[in-house]
């Protein structure tokens, strides 16, 4: 199970980048921390980090860079906007996705993952080969078969509604709600303290349709506890007026921890 | 595009034949456009399950209606709890209306 490390300064950066052998796959995720969709992609990116055992030697490694703080660092890739991700092997970027599609960063993560041979001028003496083994992708599918898309669909939907014990999946953002039953529905988690994750499904279609097929759920918000859908704004309140503890296990009261969604 | 028109005599027809509901309120909280409800159904079909298998049987039986309009909400009771708050607050258990503002849906729909 990968993890994702903060780099916080150019030095951390350059050991980091010099210590990985030439056949790591290493994700930078470029994110600022007032910018909504990166919290978003963080969720995404931690879940599929925790999807990538770490192997000896290491087939990724995940690193995340404040952008503007690293200013430097984010110039030399060309980062204009957040998040951004950027996939390197050797030294080489093989890869950058702009924007806060989670399919798209799914993919091009996964293709280069179990993609390991590079392209032109780099040397592969074999590495390639083992690093590929590791992975059961196999080769990238070109032509679009429409059950297999589904089930890689249902497979990332599967694992986004895990991505936290608590999942919100709403219109907008916890500090920008687009509909009321969102907004009370993030009051509600607000006022009982809950940590959790949260996806706007504004933002990406396709999450928004499969997962009302996946969910069989017609509408949304959707909160999820355990990987399992609760329901909407009024089912979480009717649980709550049964049971006025039934999000308490989640709850961040007991610690002081300071959590998302503010306003 | 003929779309069966969505109104809250429909959805109370629907709900009292496909759910046997002994009690049915729909209220229309889309301010005029008639693609956002809010309902109480009250059937006897609802007891012994819980919030979410409760609401996936309204949805089950307004499949088509549901994914016709925007918005839905819904309060589902047994004819035993619908009577114990009726008593308990005086005559007022209505359709949620939760998340919206003046009796309509706040913010976007799409």
């Amino acid at each position: 199970m990968s993890s994702i490390t903060e780099i916080t300064s150019l030095e951390d950066w350059e050991q980091h980048v010099s210590s990985l052998p030439p056949s790591t796959l290493l994700i930078v995720s470029f994110h600022a921390p007032w910018a909504a969709p990166c919290a978003q992609m963080a969720t995404v990116l931690s879940t599929l980090a925790s999807e990538y055992p770490v192997t000896e030697p290491p087939s990724t490694s995940w690193v995340k860079i404040n952008a503007e703080d690293l200013s430097d660092i984010s110039e030399a890739y060309n980062v204009t906007a957040v998040p951004f991700l950027v996939l390197i092997r050797n030294g080489q970027v093989l890869e950058t996705v702009s924007g806060s599609s989670a399919v798209k960063v799914r993919d091009a993560i996964e293709r280069h993952a179990s993609n390991a041979g590079p392209g032109t001028t780099a040397s592969t003496n074999g590495l390639g080969a083992a690093a590929a083994a590791g992975n059961a992708e196999g080769e990238v599918a070109t032509e679009e078969d429409p059950e297999k898309k589904k089930q890689e669909l249902f497979r990332r939907l599967g694992d986004l509604v895990k991505a936290a014990p608590v999942m919100l999946f709403m219109k907008g953002t916890p500090s920008e709600p687009k509909c009321g039953f969102s907004r009370q529905l993030v009051g509600i988690l607000r006022d009982n303290a809950v940590k959790y994750g949260f996806f706007n499904i504004l933002a990406d279609d396709e999450v928004r349709q499969g997962l009302k097929e996946f969910a069989d759920w017609p509408t949304f918000p959707q909160l999820w506890v355990d990987g399992e859908l609760v329901g909407g704004l009024d089912i979480v309140k009717e649980e709550l007026d049964n049971n006025a503890d039934f999000l308490k296990p989640y709850s961040v009261k007991a610690n002081g921890d300071v959590f998302v969604g503010a306003s | 595009m003929a779309q069966p028109s969505i109104s809250e005599d429909s959805l109370r027809a629907a709900l009292t034949e496909r759910l046997k509901a002994t009690h049915v309120e729909i209220q229309d909280m889309s301010g005029g456009c008639g693609q956002a409800f809010t309902s109480l159904v009250v059937s006897p079909e609802f007891a012994g399950k819980n919030s979410l298998k409760r609401h996936r049987l309204v949805n089950a039986a307004l499949k088509e209606e549901i994914s016709a309009i925007h918005a839905w909400s819904a309060k589902c009771q047994t004819p035993e709890e619908y009577e114990k708050e009726m008593a308990a607050t005086g005559g007022h258990d209505k359709p949620p209306l939760d998340g919206t503002e003046g009796g309509k849906v706040a913010g976007v729909s799409e």
